[in-house]
């Protein structure tokens, strides 16, 4: 990107640079409140002043990961959203491998249905599978909630892996069919490593939303099977200055979203549109 | 004729991944693959949808131990006539229609304002998207706590430049347009991420013809922008309605629909009637009207997106 050398852009730069750095304040401010808060004794953080610089300690993370509960949750999350995200992966990469190769009857329409899949508001789901889950005895299990993430990232796998995929050279399964591979071949061996900083962004992408979800996962969740934005409601009616140890558990359920999109920032643009902006 | 069946015969020989015959099984293979992820897919979202339909024509209380039976049109008939109904669709369309308008307006603003570049804009860029990767319960929870009368941030902002104090979610007609400015502040960081790449992509050269031209900046912006930034518009507007739409976990965490119906959504409403009054089919019979009115909003813009693509 070349930076235009007209003289009242230069001049902008300065007035940009000052009034971007407020918007992003106003925007940061509160999530660094919220950290802060975490490291502070109830005396720091209720001092009726807002206090920026202060001694941190560690002891609302110690309370907060101590008490079983959020503990637990931080496990059962761990195994839904990783398991999910790899199955919402597999199962995607087949739908979306042939749409990106392949000319054939209803290509567009497959594609179209599932991307219409991503209209329905998850309360409209919601209802008859959880009267589902109840019949078959899955309601309360983990696995009912892995089932429901995975539903709810395909559309958004199919898609991002779609214009992945399209973005692996032709040439190289040419190469692969000369050197006698098949289709799984061509596919495992050489086109997945290719795309693989794609499809890798798609997962965490996936891993980020199943970790975040909470209708689902508090319908069909039992006591054993919280996830962590289910067993964050604990916290909804704070007693007294629980605060502090609120905001220590909204930070620790916020550090692995931070960090899977971190990994992912080079495709978080093209994943979050459904793959229209890259 | 024998000398061509003869060649084809030879090519056959030669290269028999090329032969008409090799290619059933291809095409038997890319349906293999497709097929375990388009079953799933159909079975979660097929046969419920289709149960869904059933159930709303039901009347089925789970907390009672009456038995399922049809009651026809019923549970829509209680629907159009039920003022607490009528309340969520409205309540619903304030929240979508506010929300999506002030992130549009706001976050082409913030984009003009990056996409030239400075010095540090890599970083802010950064920092700016990390209101969007709280999950929406933690954003809950970190409004509740802003917005709390005595300790919190805002309300401390605001009494050091002398205005009073404010309870926020409490109020009836401040808590629907303080639930619009969470989303807002949870969001705009999602419209500001897609406008700003789709500007960085507009060409150099399409700026410096119309500077040549003479034409002012915002002559520029109306002209040449707008038009080429259409389609991630289209596609930000048409992503950020569909998630407007089912606003669930905020209220949860911060007003419960309340005080006196004032947030309550649609998505809560349905909550409410299914999993805490246990009236599943009246539930079943609300979300098909939701669904309907989501379609509704997003139909052209969908069909848009799909026809461009």
């Amino acid at each position: 990107m070349s930076v235009a050398k007209g003289r009242s852009i230069n001049w902008n730069v300065g007035v940009r640079a000052v009034v971007a750095v407020i918007c992003t304040f106003l925007f940061i401010a509160p999530v660094l409140w919220m950290v802060t808060t975490a490291f502070k004794t109830g005396n720091q953080a209720f001092s009726g002043e807002i206090q920026w610089f202060f001694t941190p300690t560690l002891e609302n993370f110690a309370e907060v990961l101590g008490g079983t509960r959020l503990t637990y949750a931080l496990i059962n999350s761990l195994q839904v959203s990783v398991i999910s995200s790899i199955v919402a992966i597999l199962l995607a990469s087949g739908i979306a491998y042939p749409l990106a190769r392949y000319e054939f009857r209803g290509r567009d329409h497959i594609a179209g249905t599932i991307l219409s899949l991503r209209i329905v508001p998850p309360i409209v789901t919601i209802i008859p599978l959880f009267l589902l889950m109840r019949t078959i005895g899955l309601n309360g299990s983990l696995l009912s909630i892995i089932i429901l993430h995975v539903f709810m990232n395909l559309p958004l796998a199919v898609w991002l892996l779609r214009g992945f995929y399209e973005d692996v050279p032709k040439e190289i399964e040419e190469a692969g069919a000369i050197d006698g591979l098949g289709s799984i071949g061509i596919f495992f061996r050489m086109v997945l490593p290719l795309a693989m900083p794609g499809v890798a962004s798609t997962a965490l992408l996936c891993f980020v939303f199943s970790w975040n979800e909470f209708l689902f996962a508090s319908v069909l969740s039992n006591a054993g099977s919280q996830t962590v934005t289910v067993a964050l409601t604990q916290y909804v009616t704070p007693v007294g200055t629980e605060w502090t140890l609120i905001m220590a558990a909204g930070t620790v359920v916020a550090v692995p979203v931070w960090l899977a999109a971190l990994a992912a920032q080079k495709y978080l643009v093209r994943g979050l549109s459904l793959g229209a902006v890259k | 004729m024998t000398t061509t069946l003869t060649e084809s015969r030879a090519r056959k020989a030669i290269r028999p991944s090329g032969a008409p015959k090799g290619r059933r099984p291809k095409k038997l293979g890319r349906y293999l693959a497709m097929s375990p992820g388009l079953l799933f897919l159909a079975a979660i979202s097929i046969y419920p949808t289709l149960y869904s339909l059933v159930v709303s024509f039901m009347r089925w209380n789970l907390s009672s131990g009456e038995a399922a039976r049809f009651v026809g049109l019923d549970n829509f008939v209680g629907l159009l006539t039920d003022g607490l109904f009528w309340n969520s669709v409205r309540v619903t369309l304030v929240f979508v229609f506010f929300s999506v308008l002030i992130e549009l307006v706001l976050t082409f603003g913030l984009a003009l304002l990056f996409f030239r570049g400075f010095p540090g804009d890599k970083l802010l860029r950064a920092l700016i998207m990390m209101p969007m990767l709280c999950a929406p319960v933690v954003v809950g929870l970190l409004a509740r706590f802003s917005l709390e009368p005595t300790y919190g941030i805002v309300n401390q902002l605001m009494r050091s430049i002398g205005l009073p104090t404010t309870e926020f979610l409490g109020n009836v007609d401040l808590a629907l347009p303080t639930l619009i400015a969470i989303d807002v502040w949870q969001w705009s960081p999602f419209l500001f991420l897609i406008l700003l790449a789709a500007m960085q992509g507009i060409p150099e050269e399409v700026i410096e013809a119309s500077k040549i031209d003479g034409a002012s900046w915002p002559r520029i912006i109306w002209h040449q922008f707008l038009p080429l930034l259409r389609y991630p518009i289209l596609v930000g507007v048409l992503l950020r309605l569909i998630d407007s739409f089912r606003v669930y976990d905020i209220v949860y965490m911060t007003t419960r629909g309340g005080p006196v119906d004032a947030t309550s959504t649609m998505s809560w409403q349905i909550y409410n009637v299914g999993f805490r009054a246990f009236n599943i089919s009246y539930a079943a019979a609300f979300s098909w009207l939701l669904l309907l009115l989501v379609l509704l909003a997003v139909n052209s813009l969908i069909r848009r997106m799909v026809a461009r693509s």
